[in-house]
């Protein structure tokens, strides 16, 4: 034991990092070409992703992730400093398109030097465009009946596949309620032909079950074509609300 | 300083002793088995075929997606995220949770070092060319084999042939990029291709013949085929290379290699027919049972057998309905009503969903439960144990309660259709009698006699494990196994990888596409039909009357779904085919749950979602799985999958 000690003593470091953390910021927002209004998205990987590509020192970089919030901005205040590459990946017509055999075809990514706070805005076309109509509406069962819009967000005949899902989902936990984040129990969704059918057109989604009337709940309208951004079929949403059953 | 003087002495004296001596350390470890060991005997050769063998990926008995290979515990196995069945602690879509990568890299490090060794070995160890070109064929196989197991969860993987040497060859060498998808398949093919040259026609139990390599290309190359035609989700390296996707004008050749090399199986295999007599249900069912354990069947190409004490699996121990459960286990793989739909032989209504209900909307009553399924097809009661059916010379007992209210007039539908409510909380609640676990209180019935809530076997409204969607699995299960037995790591039933019904399955599919493609030469709609038909008529099933009546894909991939259900295959074959986020789009699958009206004394089924609601939805980023991050970390040239 004593000799452990000792080997661990003796090459431990007293000393710390030699390098400086990483303190550049790299901050912006994906907004709506047409609307210029922000990109609702859930968090986490299935949402809106950034993917940077530091090319200070190489042509070919191992990728650098990092997601949106909610609201379709990013904030990243551990970015080493460099020339970068980047795109965001989400539920819009690609930024960086390629063709059969590889070919870029598209590409609307930004190289910049990232020092001190970089702010960049990436303007999208979304796949759809998910409105409210109305205020959602408190039903004495325990439920809630919404009613949305969903309609094509680009004129762009190679992203206006059929639409695969519209879902109405609930939470009774926080703000951040989508596909990520939703109560299985209450949540509705209407999927294949009947989705795509809905497209353009006002629907009504009443919450399945009842819900206990002793706390609040959040709830939003996510929906997603066939299509799949870095191998995902990614929601589009609405901006998410409060219904608030305690008074 | 007397003592100093003793020490030189003493240096001196062993240094003079043992430096000569030290020429004769020169020899190889004892404890540290030498190529001249294995390469030198059959037997060496012998116990390093073993090794490869049991480390081949077959995703068999002992394989689950949440454990992966050779993993004693297989609860949750492929058929509970495929929708075929459910299982109690399976509540949402999922993929494979273990990354294989490092454990193929290793095989394929030590079948390359035998291709590259054993010829060296050939004259000092007197082997005939025969013998040689025998084991050099199942090397090949054996790596074609584990390169599928790569390709079809990554998609293009590296490709290396030769052993790579660490410190010997710089870092950058070892490094290997990942080649296209494209390429990656027909290196399959090549090593299948090799495979069929050297094998022989014959080998031992467990080890490849030539028809097995033939066998496994069919299989390969119709996934193959299949991502050209459908795939969607494409990558490519900053050299272009299409590391997921392969190009669709590749579909078709694919397609034929496919269907040549399930050719060349004809008439050395054949369905197993011992015990089939047409127009017999019972010897239908039976044989079909037995299909599954005669180890001289005609069907078997390749297997991977068991033997207890020293290979076992639990198969029997996870899945046997509980009222035979001895050993804390049971059940985990109930078929799902949805997968009991696609077989013939059941009261159906136009859309092809169950019909439980007579004409006036009231449910049909039953003297017995089996009675509804009078004219089921023998392949699926071989498949799924049905409520009341026999087993181990013991009713398999499943209702889900008894139903005590009025029946004059008949009985409604206890819930509005569509509905998620657990039966429990619904407005029928007064009328029934359930049970919450399996020690459940009897209930006395109008005639005095008393009958349990639920069946032993379930469905218990607070213990959702048995017969969670009114069905338990039969296939594989040992008929034959006594009930003290069913423990863990007791079970040694044959796993049967590769039997010919899925080659021609594979052959039937290959020629409809080869068809649709529009390619000319055989008719290939007729060799389709004459595939799907043996099957059909083997299964018991309604058999199609002319190639007319193929009129669609979707015939030859339900058949196959049907044939090779809990088998491990239909959850590569609805990723093949790019459906699976079609087939799990927010799905709750569907349960049979039968009732015993005490009025009546009969029995009544009621189809629904089933009582916890799960919800399905297939994740598209999963038809390319993840790579291993800590292999990203080890080579900056390895490329991750779209979406990780």
């Amino acid at each position: 034991m004593l000799s452990g000690l000792l080997c661990t003593g003796l090459f431990s470091c007293e000393e710390l990092d030699n390098y400086d953390p990483p303190a550049e910021t790299l901050k912006g927002r994906v907004i709506d070409k047409a609307s210029k209004a922000p990109i609702q998205t859930e968090m986490g990987d299935r949402g809106i992703r950034l993917r940077l590509l530091e090319l200070s020192w190489s042509d070919n970089p191992t990728p650098y992730y990092f997601t949106c919030m909610q609201d379709g901005t990013f904030n990243n205040t551990k970015i080493f400093k460099g020339t970068y590459n980047v795109v965001p990946q989400g539920p819009f017509v690609p930024l960086v398109q390629r063709d059969g055999s590889g070919e870029i075809i598209v590409d609307e990514s930004q190289t910049v030097d990232i020092e001190g706070v970089t702010d960049l805005t990436f303007e999208v076309e979304p796949f759809l465009n998910v409105e409210w109509v109305g205020e959602p509406v408190l039903n004495d069962n325990g439920s809630i009946t919404v009613q949305a819009r969903v309609s094509r967000g680009t004129t762009n005949p190679d992203f206006q596949q059929e639409v695969t899902e519209i879902a109405l989902f609930i939470n009774s936990s926080s703000y951040y309620v989508g596909d990520n984040n939703y109560d299985n129990r209450y949540t509705v969704r209407i999927t294949g032909a009947e989705a795509n059918d809905a497209l353009g057109e006002v629907v009504t989604l009443t919450t399945q079950d009842s819900f206990s009337m002793n706390r609040d709940y959040y709830v939003r309208v996510g929906a997603r074509i066939n299509y799949n951004v870095e191998g995902a079929q990614r929601f589009n949403y609405n901006e998410s609300k409060k219904v608030e059953v305690l008074q | 300083m007397k003592t100093l003087r003793y020490q030189t002495l003493i240096l001196s004296l062993a240094l003079l002793l043992t430096v000569p001596a030290c020429t004769k350390l020169d020899v190889p470890p004892m404890n540290i088995v030498q190529d001249d060991d294995i390469f030198g005997s059959a037997n060496g050769i012998a116990s390093y075929m073993a090794r490869m063998y049991g480390q081949l990926p077959i995703e068999d008995f002992r394989y689950t997606p949440r454990r992966g290979f050779n993993h004693f515990w297989i609860i949750d196995p492929f058929p509970t995220i495929t929708g075929e069945a459910l299982s109690a602690n399976q509540g949402s879509a999922e993929t494979e949770a273990e990354y294989y990568w490092e454990d193929a890299y290793r095989l394929i490090r030590d079948i390359n070092y035998f291709i590259q060794t054993l010829p060296t070995y050939m004259e000092s160890s007197r082997f005939s060319q025969d013998e040689v070109n025998g084991w050099l064929g199942e090397a090949y196989f054996m790596r074609g084999v584990t390169y599928f197991a790569l390709a079809k969860r990554y998609g293009g993987v590296p490709i290396v042939n030769e052993v790579l040497n660490f410190p010997e060859q710089p870092i950058e060498q070892l490094q290997v990029p990942r080649s296209s998808e494209e390429a990656t398949y027909d290196q399959i093919a090549a090593d299948f291709d090799q495979a069929w040259e050297l094998l022989p026609e014959q080998n031992q139990m467990g080890r490849a013949n030539r028809y097995a390599a033939a066998g496994f290309k069919s299989r390969a190359m119709l996934f193959a085929g299949s991502i050209a035609k459908y795939n969607e989700i494409t990558l490519f390296d900053h050299e272009n290379r299409q590391l997921c996707g392969i190009p669709s004008e590749r579909a078709t050749a694919y397609f034929k290699l496919a269907y040549d090399a399930a050719k060349l199986l004809e008439g050395h295999y054949s369905l197993y027919r011992n015990r089939w007599e047409a127009g017999n249900k019972e010897a239908q069912y039976q044989n079909y049972v037995d299909l599954f354990f005669d180890a001289a069947s005609p069907e078997n190409i390749f297997v991977k057998e068991y033997g207890y004490p020293e290979s076992v699996h639990g198969y029997d121990v996870y899945n046997i309905p509980y009222q035979f459960q001895v050993a804390g286990y049971s059940s985990s793989v109930n078929p799902t009503l949805d997968f009991v739909e696609l077989f013939d032989g059941l009261p159906k209504k136009s859309n092809g969903r169950i019909d439980v209900y007579d004409d006036a909307g009231k449910y049909r009553l039953y003297e017995r439960q089996m009675d509804f399924f009078a004219d089921a097809e023998p392949r699926l009661r071989a498949t799924v144990i049905f409520p009341g059916d026999q087993f181990k010379n013991e009713a398999v007992e499943i209702w889900r309660g008894i139903y005590t209210g009025d029946v004059a007039g008949g009985i409604d539908p206890l819930q509005a259709e569509g509905s998620r409510t657990t039966y429990e909380n619904s407005s029928a609640a007064s009328r029934l009698v359930t049970s919450a676990v399996p020690q459940q209180t009897p209930h006395q019935l109008p005639d005095g006699t008393l009958m349990n809530p639920a069946g032993r076997s379930g469905r218990f409204y607070n213990f959702a494990a048995p017969a969670l969607t009114g069905f338990s699995v039969r296939k594989w299960l040992n008929p034959d196994m006594p009930a003290e037995l069913v423990v863990e790591n007791r079970s040694d039933q044959t796993w049967i990888e590769l039997r010919y019904a899925e080659v021609l399955l594979n052959r039937a599919e290959a020629a409809y596409e080869l068809s649709l493609a529009g390619e000319g030469g055989v008719d290939y709609v007729s060799d389709a039909y004459e595939c799907i038909r043996q099957i059909q008529e083997r299964a018991g099933a309604t058999v199609l009357s002319s190639p007319s009546e193929l009129t669609s894909i979707d015939i030859i991939r339900n058949e196959r779904r049907k044939e090779l259900s809990f088998e491990n295959k239909t959850w590569w074959d609805l990723k093949r085919w790019r459906i699976m986020d079609d087939e799990q789009n927010g799905r709750t699958y569907r349960v049979l749950m039968s009732f015993y009206a005490e009025q009546a004394g009969r029995w009544f089924f009621d189809d629904r979602f089933e009582e916890r609601n799960s919800i399905f939805t297939f994740d598209t980023r999963w038809y390319y799985q993840q790579i291993d991050p800590e292999e990203l970390t080890k080579s900056p040239n390895l490329v991750q999958n779209p979406g990780y």
